[in-house]
């Protein structure tokens, strides 16, 4: 019987190729985004799923929250580590360690050093009785129990040590940063499954104390907190969960600074599962960590492609229904050689599962394109053999069997139902409740498709503005280096910057912080007395010499300049003025802010510029020289104007600033960064939803559009002989061709209709989250409304106009 | 008996008046009966047929097949009561245009939920019968009009009915095969099938053991 379904739905399936086709085309894009954000879900949600009691593993991290809102960091204090360690019960091991960023690592046997290993940490000796590595050469007990051992993953021993045997690269020496040695007492492992651990180098926490890290690993301060210091612990058991927490809490409270109190600001410790690790939520991973996985961001996935999916099947059940009349015959045949209804209702269903599969299999072909075009939002462990994954290929015949049903089951009903008599008496006209419901199907397909286009053409909108809004200081044909930061002699910077000077094609350098616009903040809080009330607010600080705000082109709105860069005084913006209450720049002049002994005048007011993405406000601002440079100098980076006219030379002037650099700093990497460049990396995030939608777009609007064509081709074949008396009767091309169009030119308006409010709500609501935004205007609806309605057009009149066309006589012939 | 009606009547309403299809039909059908429904178009043959077949239901009256009433039936077994005993074979032979000669004829098995290995024996001694072994890879569409008649009444008498209903199965052929298929016909009664058919022809209607006219939607003559 089953063979004999099948027999029969590949007939079918052949006879009718252009439905075949646009059923299968709807079915298979519908699939393929499914399969590919199936994968990544599946492997984002399959991490560090193999740990031991892994669901008794938590992440002490530390959550802020004040009247300016909640703030959190993954870290925690250094003094929280031993406390946990020594007295919270409910416990059975705590582990912590600290990430580092070394900024090289040498051995004998290297001709030159390593730069920048990733993937560092200090470990204390829990570490490897917490989580469970394989070792290969070395015992987890003395891996890591004195100063100055270290314990390398497999790849980083190949990497390093490339002709070595394992059990010889043991006892090598790795000097970090030319002053921290080690020696390798073990090789273990990498983790084969999917995990946030990726650590390389595991170094004794007791060796961190001669390092740079000393200052943090020996922190006694409850109240400094470095996302660096990690804490985890494994519970005794899930119901200690609550006594754990009251501990913390207790702790957090005991050891509240004055401050705190004073300002109302609550500490408060919180344990983050395993599970959640992966996703952050509003804590990072680790602090090497690039790729983030959100939540949202899947669950928007998840629903783009259920909605093609939706547009998939609702052309299957569009153009079934539609073409129900044409199959009529056989099953009023069937019905009379003794087919029960369920019978035929199996029949149809094999067919759509037939199809199904079809559309499955080119899915996957689909799907390894859409995971290329996709790559810079898919992450690296990615791989398209996931597939072979028996998870997600059950996954996928499930969802095949799902959609089959979906799309199947409603025009099986339709077909089956259809009363032999009638049928054989050539008596049966599709009923009209089958037509609204294709009718209203038509309308939501293109209400889905119409709120996408508005949707990308808004989101573009707000994107060119972000791109095109002037931030408020110069970004042109600004570069900026950075000065290796081990190195903190300022006289060799200073020696660079002197050099990099005498290139004539540089027009301006400066020696400062960060950029005015970038990833890195400084902040400080600072108090001012204005004598009835004291204002506290928590500010930016901008580093930079005399010549900084000249290059960025940031003008004084009153006052002067820094007299030199070492000097204490403060430039503050407009905002911060405000906030201080002054009523004019003028006014603030000469004013001090501070403290005590850390009163400092006020001496200049900058115009207001935009510190990071557009999507934020502009925050309070003070522009200084280099206060600390005793101690830490913070102008490290080095600003160049270059010719804004010539960039076609701008590659032999950055080959001598490079041959400059490499006279000074010969052991580091040159890096040269544009400040636009940098601008624009704001906006990533933005730039890879545009790219999202614009696919999204793209495909609702062809499933759509397809579907729409299929049932142009169908009613207009049906109306043939209309058309031919119609045209004898006089009817103009156009006329018939608004005659043929209109019915469903009504449904796509009833879609406009109401996908507008919808795309207007969504789109409203995600601008909410930008302090700069473009407005909605009124020309974007009018514009989508009439784009997708004169495309609707072409594509019904492919058939519509070569209908018209043809000679009545040949379709008024009788038969 | 095979079957009998009693009263039965089926009426569709139009602008608030009945019109009947069927007014007070009255038959009696023993088994082994060869009988001709005759009259003029419109006057109900075809009506009359449906109901027999159980295609079509009717408002009043009684309907016994084999001692089993039609009219208090489910739907379901109404089906499973015709697919059991009933053959149809239809003016324009509404075979499946998808199918080949041998599952056209082989479905009506396939219904009835026979085993491959029997279908097959089955099919190729039906084909055998009406020498179109040769056809059974073709398509209806491949077929001239007396063939295709022909597999249609080769599948209406595959799953071995008791009575066949034919509806004017000969509308559409020319006198010879026409009278090829009305030979088959009177042999198949002969060898105990009962048939009803409907005709236009007063030439087929003698082919039958009993005529009925129908006018309007009643008997007029017995």
């Amino acid at each position: 019987m089953i063979r004999n379904y099948i027999k029969i739905a590949f007939r079918n399936i052949r006879k009718n190729k252009l439905f075949s086709f646009i059923n299968v085309i709807s079915l298979a894009i519908g699939l393929s985004a499914s399969f590919v954000i199936g994968l990544m879900v599946y492997y984002d949600f399959t991490f560090d799923k193999f740990h031991k009691d892994g669901n008794l593993i938590y992440r002490i991290t530390t959550q802020y929250s004040s009247a300016e809102g909640k703030s959190y960091n993954y870290g925690v204090s250094v003094p929280l580590i031993a406390e946990v360690k020594q007295s919270v019960t409910g416990i059975q091991l705590a582990t912590s360690f600290f990430t580092i960023e070394p900024s090289k690592v040498m051995n004998t046997s290297f001709s030159k050093p390593f730069n920048n290993p990733e993937k560092v940490i200090y470990a204390d000796t829990n570490f490897f009785k917490f989580l469970d590595y394989d070792f290969l050469a070395g015992n987890a007990i003395t891996a890591i129990d004195a100063p100055n051992k270290v314990v390398l993953t497999e790849s980083r021993a190949k990497k390093y040590f490339p002709n070595k045997s394992y059990n010889d690269i043991i006892g090598e020496t790795l000097v970090y940063d030319d002053s921290v040695s080690t020696k390798v007492t073990a090789i273990v492992a990498n983790f084969k499954e999917r995990t946030d651990f990726s650590f390389e180098e595991i170094i004794s926490v007791e060796t961190g104390k001669q390092s740079y890290m000393k200052d943090q690993i020996l922190d006694e301060n409850w109240n400094s907190t470095s996302s660096s210091t990690q804490l985890f612990i494994k519970l005794n058991s899930e119901k200690s969960v609550s006594a754990v927490k009251t501990q913390l809490n207790e702790l957090a409270k005991k050891n509240a600074s004055e401050y705190s109190i004073k300002y109302n600001e609550h500490r408060t410790f919180s344990l983050q599962p395993l599970n959640e690790l992966h996703f952050g939520g509003n804590y990072g991973v680790f602090d090497f960590s690039e790729y983030k996985a959100d939540k949202t961001i899947l669950y928007s996935l998840l629903c783009i492609a259920a909605f093609l999916l939706l547009l998939g099947c609702i052309n299957f059940i569009n153009l079934n229904t539609a073409q129900a009349t044409q199959r009529s015959k056989e099953i009023g045949i069937r019905k009379t050689l003794g087919s029960s209804k369920k019978q035929l209702v199996f029949q149809f269903l094999w067919e759509t599962f037939l199809l199904n599969l079809f559309a499955g299999i080119l899915s996957i072909g689909l799907a390894a394109l859409l995971l290329k075009v996709f790559a810079g939002f898919i992450p690296e462990g990615l791989h398209f053999s996931l597939f072979a994954n028996p998870l997600i290929i059950g996954f996928a015949v499930l969802l095949i069997i799902i959609i089959t049903f979906l799309s199947g089951f409603y025009p099986a009903l339709v077909l089956s139902s259809f009363k032999p008599v009638s049928v054989l008496k050539n008596r049966i006209f599709s009923t009209n409740s089958n037509i609204s419901l294709r009718k209203g199907l038509i309308v939501f397909q293109f209400i889905i498709a119409q709120v996408f286009i508005i949707a990308t053409v808004a989101v573009g909108k707000q994107i060119h503005f972000l791109m095109e809004k002037d931030m408020g200081f110069k970004t042109n044909a600004i570069t900026y280096i950075r000065t290796p930061w081990m190195d903190s002699s300022i006289q060799k910077r200073q020696l660079l910057l002197e050099k990099l000077k005498t290139i004539p094609q540089i027009e301006k350098v400066s020696l400062g912080g960060s950029p005015p616009a970038s990833f890195n903040t400084h902040a400080t809080n600072i108090l001012y007395l204005d004598g009835k009330k004291e204002i506290r607010r928590n500010i930016e600080l901008l580093y930079g010499d005399e010549n900084y705000l000249k290059l960025y082109n940031i003008k004084l709105l009153a006052g002067r300049e820094l007299l030199n860069d070492t000097i204490h005084e403060y430039i503050i913006n407009d905002t911060y003025r405000k906030i201080l209450g002054f009523k004019t720049p003028q006014e603030a002049i000469n004013k001090m802010v501070g403290e005590g002994k850390d009163a400092v005048p006020i001496v200049g007011v900058m115009a207001d510029f935009n510190q990071r993405s557009l999507k934020l406000n502009i925050e309070p601002m003070a522009f200084i020289g280099d206060w600390n440079r005793k101690g830490y100098s913070q102008l490290n980076t080095i600003h160049l104007q270059l010719n804004e006219t010539d960039s076609k030379n701008w590659s032999t002037v950055i080959a001598e600033a490079e041959d400059a650099w490499k006279t000074i700093y010969p052991e580091s990497e040159f890096e040269i960064n544009f400040v636009d460049k940098t601008v624009a990396k704001f906006y990533e995030k933005e730039s890879s939803m545009t790219k999202l939608l614009n696919w999204a777009t793209g495909l609702s609007v062809l499933i759509s559009c397809l579907g729409l064509l299929g049932l142009v081709i169908y009613t207009t074949e049906r109306r043939v002989k209309e058309i031919g008396i119609r045209k004898i009767l006089g009817a103009s091309l156009v006329q018939l061709n608004i005659l043929l169009c209109k019915d469903f030119l009504i449904l796509i308006g009833i879609a406009f209709l109401i996908a507008t409010p919808i795309a207007w709500y969504g789109v409203h609501n995600w601008l909410k989250g930008y302090a700069n935004r473009t407005s909605l205007s009124w020309w974007i609806f009018v514009i989508c409304g009439l784009g997708i309605v004169l495309l609707a057009i072409v594509i019904m009149s492919i058939k519509t106009l070569s209908t018209a066309r043809a000679n009545p006589v040949k379709s008024l012939r009788n038969e | 008996m095979l079957l009998e009606l009693n009263h039965i009547f089926k009426w569709v309403s139009q602008g608030g008046s009945r019109v009947f299809l069927l007014k007070d039909i009255n038959l009696q059908v023993e088994e082994g009966e060869f009988i001709s429904i005759m009259g003029p178009s419109g006057s109900g043959k075809s009506t009359l047929l449906n109901v027999i077949g159980m295609l079509d239901g009717f408002q009043e009256g009684e309907y016994n097949f084999l001692d089993e009433s039609v009219h208090s039936m489910k739907e379901k077994n109404r089906s499973q009561l015709y697919k059991e005993y009933i053959g149809f074979v239809f003016q324009a032979y509404h075979l499946i245009d998808e199918l080949t000669v041998y599952e056209n004829i082989e479905t009506p098995l396939l219904y009835k939920n026979v085993k491959s290995a029997e279908r097959k024996a089955l099919v190729a001694d039906m084909l055998d019968r009406f020498n179109i072994v040769g056809k059974k890879d073709l398509f209806p569409s491949q077929l001239s009009g007396g063939q295709q008649q022909l597999v249609g009444i080769a599948r209406a008498l595959i799953a071995k009915p008791k009575l066949i209903l034919a509806d004017e199965p000969t509308g559409n052929l020319n006198s010879k095969q026409s009278e090829e298929i009305m030979q088959l016909f009177k042999e198949l009664n002969q060898e105990g099938v009962t048939i009803i058919q409907a005709t236009h022809s007063e030439l087929n209607a003698a082919y039958g053991s009993r005529t009925i006219h129908l006018l309007d939607g009643g008997r007029n003559n017995i």
